[in-house]
């Protein structure tokens, strides 16, 4: 009976040990030996102990507990998969979101002390609206305001043309205060920062290079500081280069989708810097030991001195502070927040399928547990072994949900929505891996709770007694309120993706104004060095759009400087002539376009009234404009615009009328969730400022990207010292806008659905070990002559109302809880009454049709089989 | 346990107990048969006990964490058990070795107590 060979040793040579002593004292080794048995005592008592103390030690029956957990989820390798694939798509799922959340709102931003950053915005008092920064405006916070431990400002939209040092090309440039990357916390890794002296005008020819571009464009040069580098014909010298780890944060809509710069310039300011125009984003550290609170007090302080000194910029104008961290997490955290409660769902209901299975394997396992008791096993103990056998099944889900959540987010990186700006970072980190191993902990423990409860109710007496099976009323108790609850959480989920379909549906079919079919864009610069003025830059526009007008393949040609869809923006201040002068700091904006003939043919954009822009549209010709609808809605209501003239606010235009020829239709800009804006619509040629960027929109008999060849010859053939980027077809810049919405879509869409696989698993799973259970009954009923549809019945009658309840709770739940959506929802309210009724009919189809399947079953039983079962 | 009542063999127990973790104390690690003839032959014959009761007191204190147990040669080079004291069996002993001197010095009094003293 001795399992303990050491034991066994040990006393083995004590014993010889007492006998040698007795032999030397003189005895016959027989009585020696006989002696020691005598002086040593109870061996079989002593043994006894000691298995006492052997059994313990919790650590050993843990052990022993995980040896035999393994043991036997080898020897159910069905069961096992089941369960481990359940979980790994519901952790899998869990890490996935997490990850992407963990690399958004969870990272800390890459700068020092990112918690002290603050953005400052202009902001009309009582709005929540915010605008980009005056340069004048900036200058006066950066010197009135005492909170802040610098005040810095960043312009986004300078590009340069690159020429010398071998390659040529576009680079995204920044213009930045001085102090732009002290204040940041960043230090260089070669070279220095700006110096103060370097923001005036003139004095500003100096350059620092990002890490990548000092890579891709110079090799890594080592004597690069020094170095001089043409930006847009100016030189420049190159006094830095930023770190490899260096990374710019900021919300994309905030930046116009410039958030990527390769060249960092310092911003100028002359002397008599602008107070109208508004090109400055700006980031301000809070000094230490103040709040953001007595910030905001010392900002009203220095916006309502502004506000007096200058009312006709300023009036009513705040300044809003907001943390970095907010600004920059804005659009994304409360979906990202939403999907973790959504998967949160999913792995609640994946919980609720595997207490089912092993619910079902702890009936077959009722006759082990209760021999188990039955021979004095605590409850304790078996508790712990039930919960050492769950852990193990939650802890191989984990690792394959690890697997999963890679598999997951390497398939979905490339769809991730660019204002995930952040995105880069995603990846499975030490953070991410507790969060897994926490998950499959809690899971493990909470669907191992379910075969416990059954254990408690284990009677010895009752399941050994002559190997009946009594179906115990709570396990089907138990399972029912578990597919109840798992129903009700299928359709809020289900409820909540079919509400982001809809909208993401409704998103997709808003009218944008323009036809994107066949249409390629493609941006041209023209450095300011060689076209710096008006007619240069119209000069090469004719050319350009002749020679591709007599191309092959396309129908129209034009040119914007702002195109919608492609993050460039711009509006402008106007005065209508005969009105009567408006209140100081009060001004008519509107959007501005600068556009060029064949601009409208080639969008598609109708004209309602008048005429659009031709090739008499000369930069000598009478000054024209044409306005949108929405424009003249507002301005002129049901009068008639044609022939009234209006003249642009600011500087030297302001004595230019011109005249409405033409009125045109709305047209979505900045994106399709966006309203309708008043617009006006002028000739590039007789812009008030020439445009040295401009984008061709070009409508094709074929397929678009075909173009894009064509495109970049006939530039070259123009001028080909001008770069031409960003190719892209109408098309995509529209679906690219909306790749947030499509991301949140997809992403729900799948949840819902792996949510309503499992629910129906889980359903289907109940009623088969409902049938399987009743079998000799239903045999019973058959024999005595009651109709497959009576048995039918029976097997439905009592599954109906788990389901009906079921989906009356989610109904309720998701009237709740729809609310928390209705931010991501556009074009749809959250208690859309299409979809409060047809998804809970559809779940209902398909629970029913997960319930008949296996009841179907019941009534082919052959009554003679189904009596003889056991 | 120790506040209720003692019995005589929790008593013995307890002394056993005391002895063994003092002898480890004192000599160093020790196997089970050292163990017994130390006591033997420190008690002179007056504590006779079955010699597996060592046993059961080692089991006790290794289970309390007191002592340790390694497999290492014995003196005729057979492989043996040897048991030492663990840090928290230094602090035990302590414990216990003044708890029983109080006590022995309380007995000790009673005992010497004679008739009429008091008064």
């Amino acid at each position: 009976m001795s399992e303990d060979p050491e034991f066994d040793a040990e006393v083995e040579a004590h014993l010889d040990l007492l006998t040698r002593r007795y032999v030397d004292q003189g005895m016959s080794e027989e009585a020696a030996r006989l002696a020691a048995r005598r002086q040593f005592g109870n061996l079989t008592l002593l043994r006894e102990e000691r298995y006492r103390f052997r059994a313990l030690p919790a650590v050993e029956s843990m052990w022993q507990d995980l040896r035999y957990a393994a043991r036997s989820c080898r020897r159910n390798p069905g069961f096992t998969a089941a369960v481990a694939l359940t979980l790994a798509l519901g952790i899998g799922a869990n890490t996935a979101i997490f990850t992407i959340c963990n690399a958004i709102l969870l990272r800390p931003l890459p700068y020092r002390d990112p918690d002290r950053l603050v953005m400052l915005w202009e902001r009309p008092l009582g709005s929540a609206e915010s605008y980009a920064v005056a340069p004048a405006n900036f200058l006066d916070w950066r010197a009135q305001t005492h909170s802040f431990d610098g005040v810095v400002a960043i312009n986004p939209f300078p590009t340069f043309v690159l020429r010398g040092t071998g390659s040529a090309g576009l680079l995204n440039g920044a213009a930045v205060s001085s102090d732009f990357f002290a204040v940041l916390g960043t230090t260089l890794a070669m070279g220095r920062s700006f110096l103060p002296e370097e923001e005036r005008p003139g004095a500003n020819r100096v350059a620092i290079l990002t890490h990548g571009v000092w890579e891709t464009r110079f090799g890594r040069r080592r004597d690069i500081l020094g170095a001089a580098i043409t930006l847009n014909d100016i030189p420049h010298t190159i006094v830095g280069v930023l770190p490899p780890d260096f990374e710019f944060v900021g919300r994309s809509a905030d930046f116009q989708s410039r958030t990527q710069f390769d060249v960092w310039v310092p911003t100028a300011f002359n002397t008599n810097p602008s107070r109208g125009t508004h090109p400055l984003r700006v980031f301000a550290r809070l000094k230490p030991g103040v709040t953001l609170d007595e910030a905001r007090a010392d900002l009203d302080v220095v916006g309502a001195n502004l506000a007096r000194t200058y009312p006709e910029e300023n009036k009513d104008r705040g300044i809003a502070a907001v943390p970095l961290f907010q600004q920059v997490t804005r659009d994304v955290r409360p979906a990202l927040l939403t999907l973790l409660a959504t998967v949160g769902f999913v792995l609640l209901i994946a919980c609720g399928n595997v207490a089912n299975l092993l619910l079902s394997r702890g009936a077959a396992r009722q006759r082990e547990l209760s021999v188990r008791v039955a021979i004095g096993a605590g409850l304790g103990r078996v508790a712990q072994q039930l919960l050492v056998e769950s852990t193990l099944l939650a802890f191989l889900g984990g690792a394959l949900g690890l697997a999963v959540a890679m598999a997951a987010i390497s398939l979905a990186a490339p769809y991730l929505p660019v204002d995930v700006s952040r995105a880069t970072g995603i990846g499975i980190d030490l953070r991410v891996m507790s969060f897994t191993t926490v998950v499959s902990l809690t899971t493990g423990l909470l669907f191992g709770l379910a075969p416990l409860l059954q254990a408690r109710r284990v009677n010895p007496g009752d399941t050994l007694a002559a190997g009946i099976r009594v179906a115990s009323s709570l396990p089907t108790r138990l399972r029912s309120s578990l597919v109840l609850g798992q129903i009700a959480m299928t359709l809020v989920l289900s409820i909540g993706a079919t509400l982001m379909v809809r909208s993401f549906w409704t998103l997709l079919h808003v009218p944008t104004g323009f036809s994107a079919d066949q249409v390629l864009t493609a941006r041209i610069t023209l450095p300011r060095s060689r076209y710096p003025n008006a007619d240069r830059i119209a000069a090469l526009h004719r050319d350009v759009l002749d020679r591709l007008r007599a191309a092959p393949g396309v129908q129209a040609a034009g040119m914007a400087a702002y195109l919608p869809f492609s993050g460039d923006d711009n509006g402008w201040a106007f005065f209508i002539e005969g009105r009567p002068p408006l209140p100081v700091g009060v001004y008519n904006v509107v959007k501005y376009r600068p556009i060029t003939d064949g601009y409208f043919e080639a969008l598609d954009v109708p004209l309602i009234r008048g005429r659009g822009f031709d090739t008499s549209d000369t930069g000598n010709a009478m000054p024209t404009v044409v306005i949108n609808q929405s424009m003249a809605r507002a301005y002129w209501g049901e009068e008639n615009p044609l022939g009234q003239r209006l003249r642009f606010g600011g500087g030297i235009w302001m004595t230019t009328w011109r005249t409405i020829v033409g009125v045109v239709g709305d047209v979505r800009h900045e994106g399709l969730d966006r309203d309708l804006t008043p617009e006006m619509y002028v000739p590039f040629a007789q812009a008030p400022q020439p445009e040295g960027a401009a984008t061709l929109v070009i409508r094709t008999a074929l397929d678009a990207t075909a173009m894009a060849g064509v495109a970049r010859g006939v530039v070259a053939e123009s001028d080909p010292s001008v770069p031409v980027d960003r190719l892209a077809t109408m098309d995509q810049l529209v679906s690219s806008s909306v790749g947030t919405p499509r991301f949140q879509t997809i992403v729900f869409a799948a949840l819902a659905l792996l949510a309503l696989t499992m629910a129906s698993i889980g359903i289907y799973g109940v009623t088969s070990y409902t049938v399987a259970q009743r079998t000799r009954e239903f045999g019973i009923y058959l024999a005595l002559g009651a109709s497959r549809g009576t048995v039918l019945r029976r097997v439905l009658g009592q599954s109906m109302p788990v389901i009906a309840v079921g989906l009356a709770a989610g109904v309720l739940a998701s009237f709740a809880l729809t609310r928390l959506i209705t931010k991501l929802l556009y074009g749809v309210t959250p208690l859309d009454p299409v979809t409060f009724v047809t998804v809970p009919l559809l779940l209902f189809g398909v629970a029913c049709l997960a319930t008949y399947l296996p009841a179907r079953r019941a009534t082919t039983i052959d009554p003679i089989v189904a009596l003889r079962v056991d | 346990m120790s506040k209720g009542a003692i019995t005589k063999s929790e008593v013995l127990q307890g002394t056993l107990d005391l002895m063994i973790l003092k002898t480890l104390q004192a000599l160093g690690p020790q196997h089970g048969f050292g163990l017994a003839r130390r006591i033997e032959q420190v008690s002179q014959d007056i504590l006779r006990l079955n010699e597996g009761t060592v046993y059961t007191s080692l089991m006790r204190l290794q289970h309390q964490g007191w002592i340790t147990s390694e497999w290492a040669p014995s003196e005729n080079n057979r492989k043996a058990k040897f048991y030492s004291i663990t840090r928290k069996g230094l602090k035990q002993l302590e414990r216990e070795t003044e708890a029983w001197e109080r006590m022995s010095g309380v007995i000790g009094r009673i005992l010497s107590l004679q008739a009429g003293q008091e008064t």
